[in-house]
């Protein structure tokens, strides 16, 4: 009994959710909600990088960070230094350009091996950058990081910025989605079902695990580096482990497998936090324990669990990345 | 001469502190193919609840063994509550050990604060010895024993004891084992709890040592856990030994000479193992 009426299509909802969004800036908002609602627009952008790796790929990065990280520090470093601030494509070009080479040597070095090495060594790596990043403080800053990045004018004015956020936000919502209905992602997400059939029917995983983390990272990056022009200030906390569970916090919460989750997640998390960290000292636990009841009880997340609701699926085949991958292996 | 031996007495005393942690993170992933990311968490309890028993009651060894209980307490119930429902889902574990580790160390910052806290060393393990006219402190020399003590009882315990077959051969092939009427997950429990016991042991002795303890050596000390792992290959004692051995060495002598990448150099290491040889320098299986 699946009737194809508006109410389940998702185009028209997602419609709507835009012209609201676009209308929010003429209702007498607050300058307040639209930092906070550009910061939830960077950030999913970087929930849905992360979801492709988790979601559509089913391997977990625990380093995803380094992506975010360089991407923020690349347009810090750049605009500080070179102090023209229209420069800003050229750094977060560059940016791009070094995630996309670390993302490639870190997926070469670790994704050969077990799938757990991957989050371990991503894990290794990530604090490594840390480091790095805190020890070299000529160039980065070191633990008080780059104060007063100096941005385009255009960045200046909140609801201008708020509209190039949302506007950051579709396109790259509208290109992952492309890759993801892609030939490409397809194979990335029978991979994540079962890895070895999708080696004997002759694709190279290992090739398309690397174009799945090259791609999570240039987006991280595109991420960071606009995160570095809304704060107008990097520090390492862009490269902390924090950093990566805020995106990992942002998939599951939202749903893993489906990008809107991501957006989804990237909202709940921003404004969750604003308001608990006002309430509550350790805010940081109910994000932890809400994690874990997740996980064990509710793997698609909000909005998979919603959807699955409203069509009446007890159990998702396509969507689903965490509960029913790699049923096929055994313990060893 | 005399500094250049320091640093390998330092380094391998390191060394036995990174093993109490590895050597448990490798049983459990050899036998059940579960990566505990909670791991240091679980150390840097131990660390704290013998911080304060050792405090409210001025003995270092009640701490210990206090610290240790509360490892394997915390270990027996995270298998079976959590990790073991999750056994036939790798990707699960995963997500669901590192959630585990956020909650238990923001648990461990509202019982005990975020802030760091000084670990004096016990009176009986203070002072100096002097060997071939050079000094070295006592707790090293101490940690170097435990370290020690701690690998000959498990080789014992796997080489020569019925369990210890058991677990071996759970660790090639865990279906076989119940096939054979042996109740693996029971064993896996017991393990798991006597690598998070270990854990918390090796977080305690850990305290005099650095001489303050903070949430964040959770982290590092796993880290190095697992580089050791990578290096030593898994499931395997020895070589979570000799590995542990070789990373406490390099980090030590390290930060002696070039202290801003002493963790870079491990991580290069590890980085080179995986290029050279996947399965550990001591590992045999790939």
């Amino acid at each position: 009994m699946r009737t194809r009426s508006w109410l389940t299509n998702r185009k028209v909802w997602g419609l709507l959710l835009l012209v609201a969004l676009l209308a929010l800036p003429f209702v007498g908002t607050s300058k307040f909600l639209l930092s906070m609602m550009i910061s939830v627009f960077i950030l999913a952008v970087y929930g849905m990088s992360y979801d492709l790796l988790l979601g559509y790929t089913g391997i977990v990065s625990f380093g995803h960070a380094i992506f975010f990280g360089t991407g923020a520090y690349a347009v810090g470093i750049l605009l500080t230094k070179v102090k023209n601030p229209d420069l800003l494509p050229v750094a977060l070009l560059i940016g791009v350009a070094i995630a996309a080479v670390t993302a490639f040597v870190i997926g070469l070095l670790s994704l050969r091996v077990k799938d757990v090495y991957f989050s371990m060594i991503t894990l290794a790596f990530a604090e490594l950058f840390f480091i790095f990043a805190d020890k070299f403080s000529e160039l980065t800053g070191g633990s008080d990081g780059i104060p007063y990045v100096r941005v385009p004018a255009i960045f200046n004015d909140r609801t201008t910025f708020y509209f190039l956020a949302l506007a950051f936000l579709v396109l790259v919502y509208l290109i992952l989605h492309r890759i993801v209905h892609s030939p490409l992602g397809r194979t990335l997400q029978a991979i994540r079902e079962n890895e070895q059939r999708a080696q004997s029917l002759g694709y190279n995983v290992l090739r398309y695990k690397l174009a799945s983390l090259v791609i999570s990272g240039i987006v991280a990056a595109l991420a960071g580096g606009m995160w570095a022009v809304l704060q107008k200030y990097v520090n390492t906390s862009v490269l902390s482990l924090d950093q990566t569970i805020s995106a990992l916090l942002m998939t599951i919460i939202g749903g893993v497998g489906t990008l809107f989750g991501a957006v989804l997640g990237a909202g709940v998390i921003t404004f969750a936090q604003e308001w608990l960290s006002q309430a509550f000292d350790r805010w940081f636990l109910i994000f932890g324990v809400l994690y874990v009841l997740i996980v064990m009880f509710f793997p698609k997340g909000i909005l998979g669990t919603i959807r699955d609701k409203w069509t009446g699926k007890r159990q998702g085949g396509a969507q689903n990345g965490v509960s029913s991958d790699q049923r096929g292996r055994s313990v060893s | 001469m005399s500094l250049t031996l320091n640093l390998l007495v330092n380094g391998v005393a390191l060394g036995a502190l990174i093993f109490l942690i590895a050597i448990g993170l490798s049983l459990i992933f050899g036998l059940m193919g579960v990566l505990n990311f909670a791991h240091g968490a679980i150390f840097i309890w131990g660390a704290y609840i013998g911080w304060a028993v050792y405090g409210a009651t001025g003995s270092f060894w009640l701490g210990a063994l206090a610290g240790t209980a509360v490892g394997l307490v915390i270990g027996f119930l995270m298998e079976r509550l959590f990790i073991r429902k999750f056994y036939d889902n790798h990707v699960g574990q995963i997500l669901l050990t590192l959630g585990l580790m956020i909650v238990l160390i923001e648990l461990l910052k509202i019982v005990f604060g975020p802030n760091i806290l000084g670990f004096d060393k016990p009176e009986s393990l203070q002072g100096v010895v002097t060997l071939l006219e050079d000094s070295f402190p006592v707790y090293r020399i101490f940690l170097i024993g435990v370290g020690l003590l701690v690998l000959l009882g498990t080789h014992f315990m796997l080489t020569k004891t019925k369990i210890g077959m058991i677990i071996r051969a759970g660790v090639q092939d865990p279906e076989m084992v119940q096939a054979l009427g042996i109740n693996v997950r029971r064993v896996f429990t017991g393990v798991f709890a006597c690598g998070a016991a270990l854990a918390a042991f090796g977080g305690v002795m850990s305290g005099p040592s650095f001489g303050s303890i903070h949430p964040e050596l959770g982290m590092l000390n796993q880290l190095n856990a697992f580089i050791v792992i990578v290096i030593g290959g898994i499931g395997n004692h020895i070589g979570a030994a000799l590995g542990a051995l070789l990373v406490g060495i390099l980090q030590t002598f390290m930060a002696y000479y070039v202290p801003d990448v002493a963790l870079a150099v491990n991580v290069a290491l590890m980085a080179l193992v995986l290029i050279l040889r996947p399965q550990g320098l001591f590992g045999a299986r790939g």
